[in-house]
């Protein structure tokens, strides 16, 4: 039942403001041309030839951006692209006579090569975005190739199976739900429809309440103004008073209307703001590392700080406002027309060109209120990068530097300002000289009426309030315009970050696990950040309670193998298996609780020490946190703070030294006595003599869980089962201490060169 | 524990500590490790090279002479005043002026900016001013409503 009149305002609101936007949806060019590249190649597929796979090119040989594509069919290979003139031209390649497809990347591009007898026969061109569509795209196609060559009716039969409807899914698009921003926004309110329908209502009421006084005041100067200076009855002076106190009554009516509308629309306003920036930084929350490794600090809080500002104060003022104003408008042109058409046509004259008016700045606006938002992300970048960077700055003497580059971010913010303010400071104008034309005309044919006996003086009088309000009213509409424009730009921002897909759990197997048991294995692991394999092949298996103790040189792929463990990224190939399981079966939250993770670069949070150690437990003891202290041997250092535990670390942990910043998050990975215990260079920046107070800890803590710690100083895995020895994204060594320094490998090198450094 | 270790004040007034395995150490320090969330619990001992040599995690648990010996100890080494009324808080040059009257009297103390005040969860705040005294409000609730307004506006 309610649900009745907020569809219809729903509708209405849809049909007023937004069917131009909704109309101008750019059609999508590329999708466009790659649709007839591919209708051409499917009209030649043979009766018994089926499409299995195809991948988009981008470039041409001479790297210039040309569509074309490649298509695996079940028998060929085919290969159509559009030539200069508009041609397509088209080349195939049976499967079984093509000896080779092979994918070179070459940094931003990558080419995949057919190669027959050795040499290269074809190239494609795609940009690095695509290697991993390539990639798979060869797989499919080496896959092919087996099938036909082993000629196997079950295999064949295989294939049948598994091969339904996945293999088009372009996995490039990712786009949420459409549709205008500010519809969208709409269905945000949608919890509080109640309080959007008695802001509604009180808008309505409120503009019959402004309809009042111009009506009475007619009836003022036709019955008592006119009389009064024309007759000498003296009766109509009460008249007068009793008028009076009807405007007066109207006034407050008004009043009071306008207080509980304004209140309410407030109050709906910061509910769906507020419900706006909690969505938000709730999805950000789901976002895996990849997607903030790309993002941009400050742009996220502009987004989810200013852009919900921009929203809030659209619904608050601008949104029911303009309702109410196009309410009002068509309740006044229809008491005009009908207390006289003539006076009316002559008085509304001029809206149309409003209306004209409007339809043009609008767009406009709504590409300086884009620029404008990102112009001030641009300025929140800076901000977040080169506030934590101060001390990098002033060591450098670079203050003048980040002074410039704050200067232009902000000069850039004021130019785009500049244009939508050229734009607006016309526009404002314009409309008064519009309402101003409207007025003489009314004044002009309203004399000539009168004149004529055509209507009364008070006819003409209400008309001329009337028309006040009226442009009144269009002149608030275009501040509803720029609004509108300004918030649209806005949401559209907010919803792009609702809209990225969380890229991590996948397929969410949802498995719960509990705690694990701690057996960790990677089976041909490979992993790609974007066109660079930075784990080229790792297999490695860590028994339950097993400490591993993980060395190489800078760059070999510590961290990354870490990361995969801790699955803050997925493999690209291969797999990593918990216990058993893919960790991509598992719940990634229920896996994690399992990890203790100390980071090469301990981040603390803003609060208290203590605050900071129960991180991950926040339900932990008092004993709980001073026992997991003592042991990351952090427990001495604390008590010498201004307020022991209860000490503030500041932002980032900035007021804390190097390693008591270590020693804290040490701690914190102990106090929730993970199965998996993280160490990434856990110790490195505490003196060899701490070190060694903390390996000792460790050596009790490390029992009954598994440990995988990476280190730079060799000694501190002295305690470890077996040592990796990594380099270049692959396992070169692996043994003890004794057995690799007899080997005299890469292990023996980084050890001697310790030996060196130390005793020189 | 409680039973296996002693504390008591030597003549010159200061802390005397016994372990439980029978060291006796002179001139130990109280250290409460949480000072503004729970500090009458967990006071750690120090010998004078600041090294711990002994920790009571409940004090009520002492004996009354031991608490009497402990509780000297501490009321010299920690003075964090209680606030119970804020008369007023100006805008300075460069920070804010505060003047209150706490449980050990009336006094003025600056603070200089808004990191001064902290919320050590719910409604208990400290606030630390420009020489490092730090002042407890152990529930806002309870100030007067005049006090809680003016508190208000900072935190
Ligand atoms: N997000 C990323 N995008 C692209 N390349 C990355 C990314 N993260 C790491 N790399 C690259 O992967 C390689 C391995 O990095 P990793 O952090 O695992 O090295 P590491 O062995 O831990 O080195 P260190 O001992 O210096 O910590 C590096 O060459 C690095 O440049
Ligand atoms: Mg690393």
């Amino acid at each position: 039942m309610p649900v009745q009149p907020q569809r219809a305002l729903y509708n209405l609101a849809n049909r007023l403001i937004f069917r131009a936007t909704r109309n101008r949806l750019p059609s999508h060019a590329t999708t466009d041309s790659t649709e007839t590249l591919l209708q051409h190649a499917e009209a030649r597929l043979s009766a018994n030839e089926r499409t299995i796979a195809r991948l988009q090119t981008d470039l041409d040989a001479s790297l210039h951006f040309h569509r074309g594509m490649v298509i695996l069919t079940s028998l060929r290979l085919l290969s159509v692209e559009a030539t200069k003139n508009r041609d397509i031209s088209f080349r195939s390649w049976r499967l079984l006579d093509v000896e080779d497809l092979v994918l070179e990347e070459l940094g931003a591009t990558a080419e995949v090569h057919l190669v027959q007898a050795g040499e290269l026969e074809y190239a494609w061109r795609v940009i690095t975005g695509r290697v991993r569509e390539a990639d798979a795209f060869l797989a499919r196609f080496k896959e092919q190739q087996r099938i036909l060559r082993s000629e196997s009716a079950a295999l064949q039969k295989a294939l049948d199976g598994n091969g339904g409807g996945d293999e088009f899914d372009d996995d490039a698009t990712t786009t949420g739900p459409r549709g205008s921003p500010l519809i969208r926004l709409l269905k945000f309110a949608l919890p509080w429809r109640s309080l959007l329908v008695l802001g509604f209502l009180l808008t309505l009421a409120h503009v019959g309440a402004q309809m009042i006084t111009p009506w009475l005041t007619m009836d003022l100067v036709d019955n008592v103004l006119i009389p009064l200076q024309s007759a000498t009855d003296r009766v109509h002076v009460k008249h007068v008073y009793r008028f009076a106190a009807f405007l007066a009554g109207a006034a407050v009516l008004t009043w009071m209307l306008n207080w509980a509308k304004t209140f309410v629309v407030a109050r709906l306003a910061e509910r769906v703001t507020s419900r706006m920036r909690r969505e938000t930084f709730e999805h950000l929350q789901r976002l895996s590392l990849t997607y903030f490794n790309k993002k941009r600090t400050g742009d996220l809080i502009s987004r989810i700080g200013s852009d919900t500002d921009h929203i809030s104060l659209f619904i608050s003022i601008n949104l029911i406002e303009f309702l109410s104003d196009s309410l009002f408008f068509f309740a006044l042109a229809g008491i005009l027309i009908w207390k006289n058409p003539l006076l009316a046509i002559a008085a509304l004259g001029p809206a149309p060109v409003v209306g004209w008016l409007v339809n043009k700045v609008r767009t406009h606006l709504r590409g300086g209120f884009a620029a404008a938002s990102r112009a001030w992300s641009a300025m929140n970048s800076v901000l977040t990068d080169v506030i934590p960077g101060v001390r990098v700055v002033k060591a450098f003497a670079q203050e003048q530097r980040e002074i410039d580059r704050f200067r232009a971010a902000d000069k850039h913010i004021f130019d785009t300002n500049d244009r939508v303010n050229r734009t607006w400071s016309f526009f404002t104008p314009m409309i008064e000289l519009l309402t101003d034309a409207g007025l003489i005309t009314v004044w002009a044919v309203g004399a000539w009426a009168v004149a004529h006996d055509r209507i009364t003086v008070g006819v003409l009088t209400g008309f001329v309030f009337y028309i006040y309000r009226f442009y009144g009213r269009l002149e608030s509409m275009s501040r509803f315009l720029a609004s509108a424009q300004r918030a649209s730009a806005s949401a559209h921002r907010i919803f792009e970050v609702l809209d990225v897909q969380p890229d991590m759990p996948v397929n969410d197997g949802r498995k719960k696990i509990g705690r694990i048991r701690g057996e960790i294995e990677f089976k041909g692991v490979k992993l790609r950040h974007g066109s660079r394999q930075v784990i080229k092949g790792i297999d490695l298996k860590i028994q339950p309670g097993e400490m591993i103790g993980l060395v190489g040189p800078s760059g070999a792929g510590k961290t990354t193998i870490v990361n995969l463990a801790c699955r803050f990224f997925d493999v690209t190939e291969g797999a990593v298996l918990v216990d058993g399981t893919d960790i991509r079966e598992i719940d990634v939250e229920d896996y994690r609780r399992n990890l203790g993770l100390v980071l090469q670069e301990p981040y603390l949070f803003f609060g208290t020490i203590a605050e900071n150690i129960a991180y991950g437990k926040p339900q932990a003891t008092r004993a709980e946190i001073i026992a997991a202290a003592r042991a990351a041997r952090a427990h001495d250092f604390i008590l010498k703070q201004p307020d022991g535990y209860d000490s503030m670390v500041g932002e980032r942990g900035q007021q804390l030294s190097g390693g008591e910043r270590q020693r804290i998050s040490i701690a914190r990975a102990l106090l929730i006595d993970p199965a998996l215990l993280i160490l990434d260079e856990a110790t490195s920046a505490v003196d060899t003599e701490t070190e060694r107070e903390i390996q000792e800890a460790l050596d009790h803590l490390v029992k009954g869980r598994t440990t995988i710690a990476i280190a730079h100083r060799l000694g501190t895995l002295r305690k470890a089962n077996r040592l990796i020895v990594m380099e270049d994204g692959r396992i070169v060594e692996t043994g003890t201490h004794d057995v690799l320094l007899a080997h005299s490998g890469t292990y023996a090198r980084l050890h001697q060169a310790m030996m060196e450094v130390t005793h020189r | 524990m409680s039973a296996a270790f002693d504390l008591s004040t030597d003549t010159s007034g200061r802390l005397v500590f016994v372990d439980p395995a029978g060291t006796r150490h002179q001139n130990v320090r109280p250290l409460r490790m949480f000072p503004l969330t729970e500090p009458n619990h967990w006071i750690s001992l120090q010998d004078a090279s600041g090294r711990e040599v002994g920790c009571i995690e409940d004090p009520s648990k002492l004996s009354e002479a031991q608490l009497t010996a402990l509780r000297m100890a501490l009321a010299k080494r920690d003075f964090v005043p209680v606030i119970r009324t804020i008369h007023r808080v100006a805008r300075a040059a460069d920070g804010h002026e505060w003047q209150v009257t706490t449980d050990r009297g009336p006094t003025k103390f600056r603070t200089e900016n808004d990191e001064a005040i902290q919320s050590l969860g719910g409604a208990r705040f400290v606030i630390i001013d420009d020489h490092n005294t730090r002042y407890l409000i152990p529930n806002v609730e309870d100030l007067d409503r005049d006090s809680r307004r003016k508190l208000e506006r900072y935190y």
